[in-house]
């Protein structure tokens, strides 16, 4: 089967609106994380937030994206996608084209808009203008439409691994030959379900959050849009290649609803199955991006799972301390983050970490630094236990 | 790719001792599905599902009980819609107060193949496709790969989407469905624009195994337009692309779902085909949902002939062998699959 390769990038976070902005942000350890200044909460000043500091309205003017219906998830979305799309070279044509296709992962969609939502539930007449915005499908029916794409659309929810699937489903398009070009990613936007939802959980931190720190009080949730072109070998003669998708696994860790099994079973397998399409050993792993959200649950189990797959982990880091937990999006955030990490041999440190969980005593890498790299894991789990890693090799 | 399980919880007499002559009337435009006893659920998770969650594992149990999987395949639009509904009105309620997650936990649409992997402990793949009126299909194109990059394995392939008081009014404001209140018998005789909401889960056990196997999914296309002619166009190189020369859809069974603002898509489906080709609906059956076209997959394998309530236009085809269903939702999102019946029917 066909080699897959990443030919183009775009995101936009709480720590840059462009792709070189993020790794310029990472190598200085900069947080996105600060108080919330746009979005209306009564968690305002309670809970800090990667906030994207660009209004609904401004990014609509900037994107010139003033279609009826359209959100600040849709519009995110747009902005990752254009910068991807041009940063792959692919023209109006090859976007239209029935051999392009869209995967996008999102777990809050339109419901970002939750007061909307809310009204138009329970009232009458007079909708508003998102009557049709408010699923998860609409931010990828908003691309479809706005570039009139012909081919394969999908949209997968799988709560925080959502992209890291929507990357493997589009790997797996290409190699079935059901499209010539994937580009698939994520995007979630704040809103005050997820807010809510996850405080309600007791896992938001009232702090910046500090990934596999023995003291850690949970996670900062984030915003962001990422998207990723994926192109066969046979495809890409001459152009410019960041990095090769070699591996992907996605296991069901069946423990709980909302946390992961002592053992980390579901993170333990996904990372196996990765390494098994990748035909790689465990040593050949030189760096991970941990999903690391700074969860007591979460950091406990994946470090458990990568001493048992490991035995010494490889160095690792999780970005969560800089972008926030960006749920939906997170999985294709830190794909593009691997791969920098990959094009321009650097590892990103991860910040506030101070001392190591006493039951493990892995410590994630907290200097930024130019290393030789060859394979790159990614992890994103989510609720539900589902589990995705992904491997990106060095071209 | 073979089907060899199938179950479906529907408005109709679908699950255990399946009979679909006689089709149950609804009058309020909400077809909603006749839920069984659940056995196989233990009493204190059953009380905390939301429905669709429940009807998903509900239809689930009876397959994973004949058959362990090598992974969950879900194509749900909304998942749990109640409980999405009820933590926002927490929200508003309480002004963002002290709330309690469990409603937010149910809500997640990958909810329902999470719950099935916990109640199986299933540690394989477990994805949940939600693009809206293509979510089953893209599910079902996920089953056909893996079964291709897997041969051997197992999948657990379904549908899930609910009616909750909710999404209804949302839609309801969108003019997805009628403002007068019709029965679903009449469906396709009222002349307005809308349908008739409805809900259901369908599952079904795949793998590559033609033995015994109840149908084979042949074909599968998903295409996004609101252009009748493209529709057209793009069935017509469906069935050229995957039908033997000189083969004949036997069968037609369309989404036509009494909305008179999507009739032209079918009538241009329709007209591709000639007296040779029985031309079927369901939509009366199960309601408008964006999974929907699960209802129709599980009905092409039904074992016996399909009813005369399911009948538009009777064709010359001695036997039901190939099967095409062609839907769409919202005259935007459109599918066609290409089914060969493998048993006798």
């Amino acid at each position: 089967m066909s080699r897959i390769f990443v030919t183009g990038m775009g995101m936009i976070s709480a720590i840059g609106d462009a792709v070189q902005k993020n790794r310029e942000a990472l190598i200085r350890k900069q947080s996105g994380i600060s108080t919330l200044t746009l979005f209306n909460t009564k968690y305002t000043g309670l809970r800090p937030c990667g906030e994207i500091k660009k209004g609904t309205q401004e990014l609509k003017d900037m994107l010139h994206a003033h279609e009826k219906g359209t959100t600040r998830s849709s519009a995110l979305a747009l902005h990752a996608f254009k910068e991807a799309a041009d940063d792959a070279g692919l023209s109006a044509q090859q976007l239209s084209s029935p051999h392009t296709a869209l995967i996008g992962g999102s777990t809050v969609g339109g419901m970002c808009l939750t007061d909307e939502l809310y009204h138009d539930a329970n009232r009458s007449e007079n909708g508003s203008e998102y009557l049709s915005s408010y699923d998860c499908a609409s931010v990828n029916l908003y691309l479809q439409k706005r570039y009139r794409m012909g081919g394969i659309i999908n949209t997968i929810n799988t709560a925080c691994s959502s992209s890291s699937n929507a990357i493997m489903y589009g790997a797996r398009l290409l190699k079935n030959g059901l499209a010539k070009c994937v580009i698939a990613g994520g995007t979630d936007s704040l809103a005050k379900f997820t807010i809510n939802g996850f405080n309600a959980l007791h896992i938001l931190s009232p702090e910046k959050c500090a990934p596999f720190d023995r003291d850690r009080k949970g996670l900062n949730l984030g915003e962001a849009a990422a998207f990723l072109v994926l192109e066969k070998e046979e495809d890409i003669a001459g152009k410019k290649t960041y990095a090769e998708l070699t591996g992907y696994g996605n296991s069901n860790d069946a423990f709980h609803p909302s946390s992961l099994s002592d053992e980390g079973d579901g993170p333990f397998l996904c990372m196996q199955k990765a390494l098994e399409k990748a035909g790689l050993s465990a040593p050949a792993i030189s760096f991970i991006n941990a999903h690391g959200t700074a969860t007591e649950n979460n950091d406990a189990v994946e470090s458990r799972a990568m001493l048992r797959l490991f035995g010494t982990p490889p160095p690792f880091a999780s970005t969560k301390a800089n972008t926030g937990h960006t749920l939906g999006a997170a999985g294709a955030v830190e794909a593009v983050f691997s791969v920098l990490s990959l094009y321009y041999q650097e590892i990103y440190p991860g910040l506030h970490f101070s001392n190591a969980i006493a039951a493990t005593g892995l410590k994630p890498e907290t200097h930024y630094r130019q290393m030789s790299l060859q394979h790159v894991m990614s992890n994103s789990f989510g609720f539900g236990g589902n589990c995705t890693s992904l491997i990106f090799s060095k071209v | 790719m073979y089907i060899h399980h199938h179950t479906c919880i529907s408005p109709q007499q679908t699950f255990r001792n399946a009979d679909v002559e006689a089709l149950q009337e609804n009058t309020d435009n909400k077809l909603k599905a006749k839920e069984p006893v659940y056995d196989g659920i233990p009493p204190g998770i059953l009380r905390r599902m939301g429905k669709a969650v429940r009807m998903g594992i509900g239809a689930a149990i009876p397959i994973i009980k004949q058959q362990s999987t090598d992974g969950i395949i879900i194509g749900t639009a909304n998942g749990g819609m109640e409980d999405c509904i009820k933590f926002l009105n927490q929200i508003i309620a309480y002004d963002e107060g002290m709330l309690t997650p469990g409603n937010f936990v149910q809500s997640t649409p990958n909810a329902i193949a999470a719950q099935m992997g916990l109640l199986d402990k299933n540690r394989g793949y477990n994805i949940t496709h939600v693009h809206r009126g293509l979510a089953f299909e893209n599910a079902l194109l996920d089953a056909m790969l893996m079964i291709r990059e897997n041969p051997g394995n197992h999948y657990l392939l379904g549908a899930v989407d609910e009616i909750s008081d909710y999404n209804y009014n949302i839609d309801l404001l969108d003019g997805c469905y009628k403002n007068e209140k019709i029965s679903n018998k009449a469906l396709y005789t009222t002349s307005s624009e809308g349908t008739i909401a409805g809900e259901g889960a369908v599952m079904f056990l795949v793998n590559n195994d033609a033995e015994n196997a109840l149908a084979k999914i042949n074909a599968i296309q998903t295409l996004h337009t609101t252009d009748e002619t493209e529709v057209r166009h793009a069935l017509r190189q469906f069935m050229q692309q995957h039908f033997a020369p000189g083969q004949k859809a036997d069968m037609l069974l369309t989404g036509e779902n009494g909305d008179n603002r999507l009739l032209k898509y079918y009538t241009a489906a329709e007209s591709l085909f000639d007296d040779h080709t029985t031309v079927a609906r369901f939509k009366h059956m199960c309601g408008e949902y964006p999974t929907a076209s699960s209802v129709a997959l599980w009905l092409a394998c039904y074992p016996q002939p399909l009813p005369p309530h399911m009948i538009k236009k009777q064709g010359s085809a001695a036997a039901v062998r190939n099967i095409i269903i062609y839907n769409s939702y919202r005259g935007l999102q459109h599918s066609f699959i290409h089914i060969v019946i493998t048993h006798k029917k």
